[in-house]
């Protein structure tokens, strides 16, 4: 998730989301494999089509679409291989939901709120 | 001292997520085609040396796994070492993965010493590029002889 978000940052996030903040927002929940706990942006919600497969792909009611920031080179530049999100795991159900970020508070230089980002 | 151990203590997360991505080994080296190419070459060899059919089915059952693995340490140089950038000190990479991985795919059913050759040249391309690259520097884990 890098620039965003990186490894050491201390976050205050919001456990008591109950559906998928609209894109754009930062999120903790459950990866659909392997029940790692992740953070990811919102990139799109239900009703949305993705580019998926060389296709396109509707989001059903209740699942979003989970993207990092960080591209290859990003993720790269800190040491890691391409970020794993729903390119990989497809869309993640609400149910994996686990809580929305909204503010880092450590390292000191670093703090202020994790916003929404507009979509390009 | 003690206070603010015990701040910081109630203060730190209790959970950590993660970002997730991939950990590549970040090893990156032609030397691994080069050494299932050489395999197929001599297999080549003692396949023209060797009238016993039994030995024979053999050398070409394990020829023909050899030049896939060919096939596969190449792609993996190619999509996960080479980079765009790289591109501009080796114009010609992509041909050159296409010709090589081409000639691999030859090797894996011919029993012309002549193709074995023309793998281990094309290799031996792609090892230029990879070192014209920083990849020897890179990738390689430093005192391993060269």
């Amino acid at each position: 998730m890098a620039p965003t978000i990186l490894p050491g940052d201390w976050l205050i996030v919001n456990p008591l989301a109950t559906g998928w903040p609209a894109p754009g927002a930062v999120v903790v929940f459950r990866e659909p494999l392997g029940e790692t706990l992740a953070i990811k942006r919102v990139a799109a919600g239900a009703g949305e089509q993705v580019p998926f497969a060389g296709g396109y792909l509707t989001l059903a009611p209740g699942e979003a679409w989970l993207g990092s920031d960080a591209d290859e080179k990003a993720a790269a530049s800190v040491g890691s291989g391409p970020p794993i999100d729903s390119q990989r795991y497809g869309p993640v159900d609400v149910d994996g939901l686990v809580a929305r970020v909204l503010f880092r508070y450590a390292p000191l230089r670093r703090i202020g709120r994790i916003g929404r980002r507009p979509r390009d | 001292m003690f206070l603010t151990n015990a701040v910081l203590g109630f203060l730190s997360p209790r959970v950590t997520v993660r970002a997730h991505c991939d950990l590549p080994c970040g090893v990156y080296d032609p030397e691994q085609a080069r050494i299932e190419a050489e395999s197929c070459y001599k297999i080549i060899e003692k396949y023209a040396a060797n009238d016993d059919p039994a030995y024979r089915t053999r050398a070409l059952a394990i020829k023909e796994e050899r030049a896939e693995l060919v096939k596969h340490h190449l792609d993996v140089l190619w999509h996960d070492y080479f980079k765009p950038e790289h591109l501009e000190k080796v114009p010609n990479l992509h041909d050159l993965f296409w010709q090589a991985t081409k000639a691999a795919s030859k090797v894996k059913g011919s029993t012309d010493l002549a193709d074995g050759k023309k793998l281990l040249d094309l290799i031996d391309e792609v090892d230029a590029a990879w070192k014209a690259t920083g990849g020897l520097e890179k990738t390689r884990v430093a005192g391993r002889p060269s």
